[in-house]
């Protein structure tokens, strides 16, 4: 009795290890973006592309209305997985500290800087007694000194930076698919193109034409541009990803 | 506690998250006594009456000042002050106005400065650094200083004033302090964006020499700062005469 109690004080606690050093938490933290829609980030010579999965639950949901893709500032966007909740708080976390730079520093705040600004937030939460981690992964994705770079975050608050990178469900199937396909001399157009294909992979090969959420931040214009429904549908047939052929 | 309410956010009680102040620095130096400085004695506040100039070239940046304190602009309270101090590896800021305001900024610029590099990896530019100073000298306490900013970094040289009030602006060469006019006087006409960085040693001299010889509040001597993309390099001559 006594120690299934005591289990459940590192089981249910946040701010306690286990006894083999583990936070269980930010363990089920993890648990709950693989149960989010996939995410794909790939970084090209000519900018960085996001993908994201917005599969909706019913067809009278407005797709418009499902947020998986955020522009920060001009140069600057993100894309999650998991909790949208969770995730729209640290988007306007990432939102204001992108503001803070041009107010104290009159410049346009560094994707890296960005990212540990949120990674330092999201941290706080795996350490404060009483509150929980954030159920959700972003990719944050941008353009800093001219050069494109993109970065994960996690529920525990740690950052990395990747040339090709999923998160959410199905993660390791994208992944294993952007490891095999990935290389360092895609453009623009073929960063779109494996993003759909390794995100089509975890889901046997096939797509919803309006289930999928394309933006890029190109080197060129330093500008975060989310392409609109019908393009996104247009190029997700022309890749032979959109399932059952024609749609509708 | 995680948050000490000195800038960096925390977790407020209600669970909602506070946002630091964008114009504050992040350390506060322990000298805040601030606006009290205006009601103390003209006659026991060190002040620089100063002439300070800042000149811009290809090479790099001079920055060249007076070495006199005063009280009450009548009585020489120091003679041998150094009013330019390296603040970023490749800037420097001119000492005008109140010795106080003037040397708190100082460390006020140099703390952010390395906070920046060391977390981001990479030297604030100049323009941020111009921006910043300019948030610091608005957002009080006030300061009573009117400095140069002078620096280099991957745009080229630059040089800034930074009034009392925040105002930020870039020039070619820029004089305050006391002898302004009378150092704008003598660089008025002669100066040349092909300057060589020694051409414009001469020049600046020159203005320190004019303000030394007609301006109760500047003299002394001068001190000399180069400022190119390889550092801040800084001397003093007890005689201006020895530059010109």
């Amino acid at each position: 009795m006594q120690g299934s109690q005591q289990q459940q004080a590192y089981d249910r606690g946040i701010t306690i290890f286990s006894p083999d050093g583990r936070l269980y938490q930010v363990e089920y933290a993890r648990e709950a973006v693989k149960r989010g829609t996939a995410a794909v980030g790939v970084r090209t010579q000519d900018g960085v592309v996001l993908v994201a999965d917005r599969r909706t639950r019913s067809p009278l949901v407005e797709a418009s209305s499902v947020e998986k893709l955020h522009e920060v500032d001009d140069h600057l966007g993100i894309a999650s997985a998991g909790h949208v909740a969770d995730a729209r708080q640290l988007v306007d976390l990432a939102r204001r500290r992108a503001q803070m730079e041009w107010l104290r520093y009159d410049q346009p705040l560094g994707v890296e800087a960005l990212t540990k600004e949120i990674t330092d937030h999201i941290q706080q939460y795996t350490q404060t007694g009483g509150a929980r981690p954030f159920g959700v992964a972003l990719l944050v994705a941008g353009i800093e000194d001219g050069e494109p770079r993109l970065f994960e975050t996690d529920p525990s608050g740690t950052p990395y930076e990747w040339s090709a990178v999923a998160v959410g469900g199905g993660r390791e199937t994208i992944q294993e698919y952007l490891e095999d396909h990935y290389g360092e001399s895609l453009t623009l157009d073929d960063g779109i193109g494996l993003a759909l294909e390794a995100l089509a992979s975890a889901s046997e090969g096939d797509l919803d034409p309006h289930g999928v959420e394309i933006a890029t931040v190109d080197v060129e214009h330093e500008d975060f541009d989310t392409l609109d429904p019908d393009t996104v549908a247009e190029i997700v047939t022309e890749h032979g990803l959109a399932e059952g052929g024609e749609d509708e | 506690m995680m948050d000490d309410g000195r800038g960096r956010d925390g977790l407020v009680p209600d669970g909602s998250t506070s946002d630091p102040d964008p114009f504050a620095p992040e350390l506060v130096p322990n000298d805040a006594a601030g606006d009290q400085a205006q009601h103390l004695d003209d006659e026991t506040v060190n002040k620089t009456g100063t002439t300070t100039i800042g000149i811009s070239t290809e090479d790099g940046v001079v920055i060249a000042t007076d070495k006199r304190a005063s009280l009450g602009g009548r009585f020489v309270s120091n003679k041998q002050v150094q009013k330019v101090e390296q603040i970023h590896p490749t800037a420097a800021l001119t000492l005008v106005g109140s010795v106080g305001g003037a040397q708190s900024l100082i460390r006020t610029l140099r703390s952010e400065t390395s906070l920046y590099g060391t977390r981001r990896g990479d030297d604030l530019s100049i323009d941020a650094l111009a921006t910043f100073a300019g948030n610091v000298m608005r957002g009080g306490p006030f300061l009573h200083t009117h400095p140069i900013l002078g620096g280099v970094d991957e745009d080229g040289s630059h040089v800034y004033s930074i009034d009392g009030a925040g105002g930020v602006l870039e020039d070619d060469y820029v004089v305050t302090g006391s002898g302004t006019q009378l150092a704008y006087g003598a660089i008025e006409g002669e100066y040349d964006p092909e300057l060589s960085i020694e051409e414009a040693v001469t020049l600046a001299a020159r203005g320190v020499h004019a303000a030394t010889e007609r301006d109760t509040g500047s003299g002394n001597g001068i001190y000399v700062a180069k400022v190119t993309a390889d550092g801040v390099d800084i001397e003093d001559y007890d005689d201006v005469a020895e530059l010109l």
